[in-house]
């Protein structure tokens, strides 16, 4: 930046100021960063902050101050704009991603400092992806009227590769375990394919970090990494890596206890919550688990600022650690505010409500994780970020929401495949967040080869604002499949209502009216459904309890979900039966929740009154999400004697489902986990098998083994099965390969 | 990536002066009623002549452009431009009265959103400030009321959000900032009603006295006032207090999303 | 088992509140021994205000407010305690809230718009026909 003063006269008063060299930037934008009232006298000092006042602004490449006769003349010359800027020579990394680390934008001023940091920043971003050899030249082109183009010059250079990593120091564990837990990956064969390999200064701090954190939740509390260093070969291409280690010894935990500052915190139900035994071996996670346990068991109880501190002592001499768990008062704040941003489309009372705490409240961390979780799960919004700050006073915090809203609806018409009925169109409406206010909505009009199907759906989460669902469903669907003689049609308006009536229980209570016809009886089918055929009216009051610990239990990798439901029918309809169905699933993370364990079983029995019968239409059925390796309606007993052999659904089934999920391996972003699962079940009994025997309705256990794909599509979790059935009857129809959205379980 | 070959449709651009472009642009606006193309040419302009009189012009008509094609992100931006170019030009107010009704045009429903509502108050506060006699000051003045007015009707939605669900605590401190920082509002009268409804049902009967009495020195002829003077001196029920049976609820809360 | 209780709001410890001595206290000693009120009084900061209340809630009924504490600290102009009053959930009035709005001026989002807006988004469960 050129820069000087004219003749120094000790004392200018400026009465006039006269601008020259400006193009672009009109006069009175120079004479207003110069600040200069009229007429006021300047020293030499004045003069040079008017100079670094323009110079600040950025526009200018130089500017020079000169007292004329009554006042000053400043001349400037404008730094060029920007016209284009280009990326040249770059061939790993794409221009979006290079331009995005650009500051320097077109129409914009060009700064050569500005081009110096971009480039800069380029170079950063090809270090980050292992080609540290990567150099980075910013160029312009003068184009007419003080324009330029900017053209960033890239050479990539080779990747950097780890021909060998080794460790100093190492006794308890061997190098290629240790190597196996550090995120750098010596070179393979697939070495031009796998990033991990290539050599990154910042994965080496994240190597530290998982080091310590193995070799300290093995008991190993006194453990340090020295020191890493690292060669470069000759052709700078490939690096030898030598982490060296001080181990120390091996802790275990020596007494544990519990002591408290409430009188009147019953200590002994704090103690039976833990799961720390002395003697085990010593691992702050675990100690930390500890903690979170008997916080979230001083929430349940209602105990205000309570907080867990852990004292430790040391005993050298037996290599143990006493672990006393404190209950001590913690400092006493409470929620001054809690503020709701971006819900452009949400209303603010649809979020609150998740909120147990209300302002005023104390102030307790692990409620406001809570609701932040159940913000989550509403699933209206693509990011929830809690964060806390300080209120007005000391003790006052303030709770803030941001949220980012997603689409959270979706109309379609369209075409619809399933594995069962083939082929069908769509006309489909639904909208989670129905106007913001939580509800949603559905409207689904669908027909396919062998079924239609009209059904509208409501739900209200909050009905009179209080945590009770209220949902309404009207369905007409008419089924005519190809493996069944007979076409049957059902219309059913069903209100309910859903409370919880625990800590993690819910009971929902439901009443169906549907109106159940089974015609077109042809000769073919089985007498069993010819004597059901006809128009009957069901009236059914049923409900549901389901007890869901899966996540709320105290610890966060296990769980269980039990759920038991009945159902009456008759109360003034022509059906009668008692239906019950219960289910349990558990579930549990090992590994450092890398695999899930899940075990469902599922079963249900349903039972017409003394004498009576029940109809096809109120029997179960297993889908193919219920047992994989056969089709929907595929199994249960068949009436052989019949032409069509019709599956004719059962009273009682019984399903369980095995499953692992696991990760693959690939890399974050494709999504793709893997999975195994081991599935049987049966369906069996009918009442009026009247004597002939060509109907075999008897228990029969159907099993098939089979592994899956998950994908986590940005649309949905897609899973598809590949099955292959164990033991099955002759008759069953067997599917190898089916696939579903697939929900938690 | 190749060389800097310009796209056909840039050619003739650079063929047109600098006034024709902007002339084309105007047209695009006014007659076309295209304003997304018109805030495409304006930047044209700005990009092929960027030291005329008209890429100045066009740099604000830009802003105007987006901002009659609702892309108000754009519009933001251009007029943010245009400020830290020409800060002291005589469009100036203009532009920066189009920052603030960036944010304005975006607000919505007192339920949602309120980041916005914030930025426009101080955006507006810039204009009233700094162009004190611009003809923008006067309907920045109006817009800035109606923004702070709709400010103050998200603290008392979520002041009646905990005063039906009888955190009356939590009620009082909303309805009570209401009152102190938003006195120039249209709530305030039902603050200070809601102050006396939530003060009654804790008990604290001075207190209630004390809003009924500023309610009632201020706005006294207010039904605020009215439905005050029967809660504190419990004379005459209001009709509507009283018939309200459960399915008129669920209408007027689930159906119309009403708050009581 | 379906009674579900939940507490809201905070009163200091009946310990502390014995400790105060009134027309000797001042605000700042209060706020350090008891805390930080819940409220305080409107125009002139005399009156500071703690309350706790206890809800209790069954099956699919509201929840109902079955115990309330609060605690009134009335001040003289000097700041000093000038009294201290306790009183639970007798004392306090139902009062039947006013269904008036004054209204936002601002429409909310209309149906149609969300209606549009979601036109073309997709929802994969639709395609799998799960009968």
């Amino acid at each position: 930046i050129g820069f000087g003063i004219g003749d120094a006269a000790a004392q200018t008063r400026v009465s006039s100021i006269i601008v020259e060299g400006t193009q672009r930037i009109p006069d009175a934008t120079v004479i207003d960063l110069a600040a200069i009232t009229p007429g006021s006298v300047l020293s030499d000092g004045e003069i040079n902050d008017v100079l670094q006042r323009i110079n600040a602004s950025g526009l200018f490449q130089s500017v020079v101050i000169v007292p004329v006769g009554s006042g000053l003349r400043i001349e400037v010359v404008e730094r060029p704009t920007i016209n284009r800027i280009n990326i040249e020579g770059n061939d790993r990394l794409s221009d979006e991603t290079l331009l995005g680390v650009v500051t320097s934008e077109p129409r914009r001023v060009y700064s050569p400092t500005q081009a110096e940091s971009d480039a800069r920043s380029i170079v950063e971003a090809y270090v980050e992806s292992g080609r540290l050899a990567a150099r980075v030249e910013p160029r312009i082109i003068r184009r007419t009227d003080n324009r330029v183009d900017l053209v960033f010059e890239v050479s990539e250079g080779r990747v950097v590769e780890n021909e060998r990593i080794s460790f100093v120091g190492n006794r308890a564990f061997s190098d290629r375990r240790l190597r196996r837990v550090i995120g750098t990956k010596q070179a393979g064969f697939l070495r031009s394919i796998i990033r991990a390999d290539s050599f990154v200064p910042e994965r080496i701090a994240f190597d530290r970090q998982a080091l310590s954190d193995f070799y300290q939740s093995r008991g190993y509390v006194d453990f340090r990494v020295l020191d890493v260093t690292s060669e470069f070969s000759r052709e700078r291409d490939s690096s030898f890596v030598t982490f060296t280690v001080r181990e120390g010894q091996q802790f275990s935990v020596g007494a544990v206890s519990v002591t408290s500052e409430f009188p009147d915190a019953n200590i002994d139900s704090y103690r039976d919550a833990l799961r720390v035994r002395s003697g085990e071996t010593w691992n702050p996670s675990r100690i930390d688990e500890q903690i979170e346990r008997l916080e979230r068991l001083a929430l349940q109880q209602g105990f205000d600022f309570l907080r867990v501190e852990p004292r430790v002592t040391r005993n050298a001499r037996d290599l143990t650690l006493d672990v006393e768990f404190a209950l001590v008062r913690g400092q006493r704040v409470f929620i001054e505010r809690i503020d709701v941003e971006g819900n452009t489309t949400t209303l603010d009372r649809v979020i609150r409500r998740q909120f147990d705490p209300v302002e005023g409240d104390p102030f307790n961390p692990r409620e406001i994780r809570n609701s932040a979780e159940r913000i989550r799960a509403l699933g209206y919004f693509a990011d929830v970020d809690v964060q806390t700050r300080q209120g007005s006073a000391a003790d006052q915090i303030i709770v803030d929401v941001d949220v980012e809203e997603q689409a959270t609806g979706s109309l379609t018409f369209g075409g619809t495949f399933s594995t069962d009925t083939g082929f069908g169109l769509v006309v489909e409406f639904s909208e989670r967040n129905f106007l913001g206010r939580g509800q949603f909505v559905g409207v689904q009009i669908q027909t396919g080869a062998e079924d239609r199907d009209i059904s509208l759906n409501f739900r209200e989460p909050a009905l009179f604002d209080r945590d009770l669902s209220f949902g309404l469903s009207i369905t007409d669907r008419t089924t005519d499949f190809s493996n069944a003689a007979y076409e049957t049609q059902i219309t059913s308006i069903s209100p309910s209502l859903g409370f919880p009536i625990s800590e993690n229980g819910r009971l929902s209570l439901k009443y169906t009216l549907a109106n159940e016809d089974i015609f077109n009886v042809t000769g073919d089918a089985s007498q069993i459904i010819a004597a059901e055929a006809g128009d009957l009216i069901r009236s059914s009051f049923g409900y549901d309890y389901t007890l869901d610990l899966l996540r709320g239990g105290l610890n966060p990798n296990r769980g269980v979900l039990f759920s038991f439901g009945q159902e009456v029918a008759g109360l003034g309809g022509d059906t009668e039966y008692l239906k019950s169905t219960a289910r349990i699933v558990a579930q549990r993370d090992i590994w450092n929740e890398e695999v899930t364990l899940r075990a469902i079983l599922e079963g249900g029995v349903v039972a017409a009154p003394s004498g009576g019968t029940t109809r096809i239409t109120d029997r179960f059925f297993l889908s193919s999400r219920q047992v994989r390796g056969f089709s929907s309606r595929g199994i249960g007993p068949r009436d052989v004697g019949s032409m069509e052999s019709d599956v004719l659904g059962g009273n009682k089934y019984v399903a369980a489902r095995f499953e692992a999920d696991f990760p693959l391996g690939l890399p974050e972003e494709f999504g793709i986990t893997g999975g195994v699962f081991f599935d049987m079940g049966s369906l069996w009994g009918l009442d009026n098998t009247d004597g002939d025997l060509t109907v075999d309705d008897d228990f029969e256990l159907r099993s098939a083994i089979g592994f899956s794909l998950l994908w986590d599509t940005p649309v949905g979790p897609l899973r598809m099965n590949f099955s292959n059935p164990i033991k099955s009857n002759p008759l069953d129809d067997e599917r190898s390969f089916d696939f579903t959205i697939s929900t938690a379980f | 990536c190749g060389m800097f070959g310009g796209s056909e449709e840039e050619r003739p651009l650079e063929s047109f002066s600098a006034e024709e472009l902007y002339k084309r642009a105007e047209f695009e606006l006014e007659s076309e009623g295209d304003p997304e193309s018109a805030a495409r040419f304006f930047g044209e302009v700005e990009r092929l002549y960027p030291y005329s009189e008209w890429a100045r012009r066009a740099l604000v008509m830009q802003a105007f452009s987006y901002h009659r094609a609702t892309d108000y992100e754009a519009s933001r931006g251009s007029a943010q431009r245009f400020l830290t170019t020409y800060p002291a030009d005589q469009d100036a107010p203009w532009a920066q009265y189009l920052l603030a009704l960036s944010y304005y045009d975006q607000i919505d429903d007192v339920g949602r959103d309120q980041g916005l509502t914030f930025q426009a108050l101080q955006s507006f506060r810039e204009v009233i400030e700094r162009y004190p006699d611009s003809e923008y000051a006067r309907s920045s003045i109006l817009k800035f009321d109606l923004a702070f007015d709709h400010l103050g009707g998200k603290e008392m939605e979520i002041g009646r959000y905990y005063l039906k669900r009888g955190h009356y605590i939590a009620a009082v401190n909303r309805f009570r900032v209401v009152v102190e920082d938003f006195q120039t509002t249209t709530h305030t009268p039902e603050a200070l009603h809601r102050l006396v409804e939530a003060y009654l049902a804790l008990g604290l009967t001075d207190e209630a006295q004390t809003a009924g009495a500023i309610l009632g020195f201020n706005f006294q002829s207010t039904p605020w006032y009215q439905d005050s003077f029967v809660l504190l001196t419990g004379q005459g029920l209001r009709p509507d207090a009283t018939g309200s049976n459960w399915l008129a609820t669920i209408y007027r809360q689930v159906v119309r999303g009403e708050w009581l | 088992c379906a009674r579900l209780e939940s507490g809201h709001g905070y009163v200091p410890e009946p310990s502390a509140l014995e400790g105060v001595v009134v027309g000797r206290d001042t605000k700042d000693i209060i706020g350090l021994t008891l805390g930080q009120p819940g409220t305080r009084g409107i125009v002139d900061d005399l009156g500071w205000y703690y309350v706790r209340s206890d809800y209790e809630r069954f099956l699919w009924r509201a929840p109902v407010e079955v115990d309330r504490q609060v605690v009134a600290i009335t001040f003289d102009e000097a700041g000093v305690v000038r009294n201290i009053e306790r009183f639970g959930l007798e004392e306090g009035r139902v009062v039947a809230l006013n269904r008036r709005v004054t209204d936002a001026n601002t429409q909310g989002i209309s149906f149609l718009r969300q209606l549009f807006g979601n036109l073309g988004n997709f929802d994969p469960a639709t395609l799998i026909n799960e009968n």
